[in-house]
């Protein structure tokens, strides 16, 4: 995949996506690019879509209108191209029954890794994500920071190039959260990353780059930097109805 | 890539006591019946010992016994394959974003079911296989017996999986395919006590195709029932998954 990077497509793209859900339009012609090396902070409060965006983005709901493409391919017309993201939502898909290191081979053997490579994929990952005390704990008994670094372990265990986490750090003390924000700061140098969070600190953290999505429309778009320091009061602003652009 | 998700639903299966109980309930029960056949045969055999056209150890113990495991199957197949969907909400993700296709997804959930099911019809068909010791048993009708209580049970393992697609809740599930089962098997009954003898009725009928193979009959007919029955069935439970996506 790296050698033609540069003439590749971006890797995500949303072109005019809408999504109906109950009669209820939660996402309304949403416009959104994501290339490699990049980590993009989907910001919302309850309710803004965000999670909608992101079941879209992996496949799980189909779009009522436009197009989700991955690397230029429309997840319903090739479905293996899934294989090409990692998703967290937002209660880690975990069983309860299995223990740390036997589901994560199994992610790697879901999405298709050579079976020699599996044992090297898992053991590399457990490092990575500081599972080693807990490899051959059953899932069901570990706590809730634990079990969403496992939930994070699989979205990258066969190293996807776009990883899409929805709330990976929401119900997590405060420890876990730096210790999994941390995670994710160090995802984005090597995937690209696409998150949802409607926790300020998350953004501040992890991403240089800032989408505001309020009621299932996108109200910015753009670098972090841009917004200044005080995220949050332009944050309020943009949900309340004014413009992150001209706040910034 | 369906035997993955396979060789995991066994793994999960045995990681948990609802089938480890549901194992050694059925063996229990079965061998009960078992004793209690073979006992009467015991009783019965000096009587028919010098009557070279009089039915054998196989005939009044073995098969029996295979009739008890299909009604046993009818009531146990819905608890096995209840928590497929209906109890994995949270784990499904997983699947239905690794890239494969719907119908793999089924096709893996199935294949695990029926292997769970092919060691459980194994092991209470031992007990009968155990006089073989003592006596000369038809092992090929015993044989053509285990051959159609498989296709019986693949066929309700099926059902099982479209009711746990249909159902939000694992006790729902059961209690539908239940209902299928249950329906499925007494369908021609209701007709024969009304007096009514129809050729279509007596066709979709369970025991109509599974008692041939308790004979030592093996038809193509009943064999196309079973295999239409079952993809029928999972055509839908991939529809149904299919769905999800669409609906939300």
């Amino acid at each position: 995949m790296s050698e033609n990077q540069a003439a590749a497509p971006v890797l995500l793209q949303l072109r005019a996506v809408s999504r109906v859900l109950a009669g209820r339009r939660v996402v309304a012609d949403l416009n959104l690019n994501l290339d490699r090396g990049s980590v993009l902070g989907l910001l919302g409060v309850n309710g803004a879509g965000k999670s909608t965006t992101l079941r879209m983005i992996a496949g799980l709901l189909t779009p009522s209108s436009g197009q989700v493409l991955i690397g230029g391919v429309d997840l319903r017309e090739e479905r293996a191209v899934a294989r090409r993201l990692g998703f967290l939502p937002e209660q880690a898909p975990l069983y309860p029954e299995l223990r740390v290191q036997e589901y994560l081979a199994f992610c790697a053997r879901l999405r298709g890794l050579r079976r020699d490579a599996i044992a090297p994929a898992v053991s590399r990952i457990i490092e990575r994500c500081g599972l080693g005390d807990v490899r051959r704990r059953l899932l069901g008994n570990l706590s809730k920071g634990f079990q969403q670094r496992v939930g994070l372990a699989q979205a990258i265990v066969h190293a996807p190039e776009l990883v899409v986490l929805d709330e990976p750090a929401s119900g997590l003390d405060p420890l876990q959260a730096v210790q999994i924000r941390a995670l994710v700061r160090e995802l984005g140098q090597e995937h690209a990353v696409i998150l949802s969070t409607h926790l300020l600190p998350d953004v501040q953290a992890c991403c240089e780059r800032v989408a505001i999505l309020h009621e299932g429309t996108l109200r910015y778009d753009g670098p972090r930097q841009a917004l200044g320091d005080d995220l949050e009061a332009i944050f309020l602003r943009v949900v309340s109805g004014g413009d992150a652009a001209v706040a910034a | 890539m369906s035997l993955v998700i396979a060789r995991n639903e066994l793994r999960r299966l045995f990681a948990q006591p609802l089938a480890w109980a549901l194992l050694a309930a059925v063996v229990v029960v079965l061998a009960y019946f078992f004793l209690l056949t073979l006992q009467g045969f015991l009783v019965l055999m000096p009587k028919i010992a010098g009557n070279a056209a009089s039915p054998g150890v196989t005939d009044l113990v073995a098969l029996p016994l295979t009739r008890a495991i299909a009604s046993v199957l009818l009531l146990v197949v819905p608890l096995l394959g209840m928590r497929a969907f209906a109890g994995d909400r949270v784990a499904l993700p997983l699947l239905l974003t690794s890239g494969l296709s719907d119908a793999r997804v089924v096709l893996g959930k199935y294949i695990g079911l029926v292997a769970f099911l092919a060691l459980l019809i194994l092991a209470t068909l031992a007990m009968p296989l155990s006089l073989q010791v003592a006596t000369a048993l038809d092992l090929g009708r015993i044989a053509v017996a285990a051959l159609g209580l498989m296709s019986f049970a693949a066929t309700l393992a099926a059902l099982a999986l479209w009711a746990s697609a249909l159902a939000q809740q694992p006790a729902v599930a059961a209690g539908l395919a239940l209902v299928l089962n249950l329906l499925l098997w007494m369908l021609d009954a209701g007709a024969r006590y009304e007096g009514v003898s129809s050729d279509f009725i007596n066709y979709l009928a369970l025991p109509t195709h599974l008692e041939p193979f308790l004979h030592g009959i093996v038809a193509t007919v009943d064999i196309a029932y079973f295999l239409l029955l079952s993809t029928v069935a999972l055509a839908l439970t991939t529809r149904r998954l299919a769905a999800s996506r669409v609906r939300g």
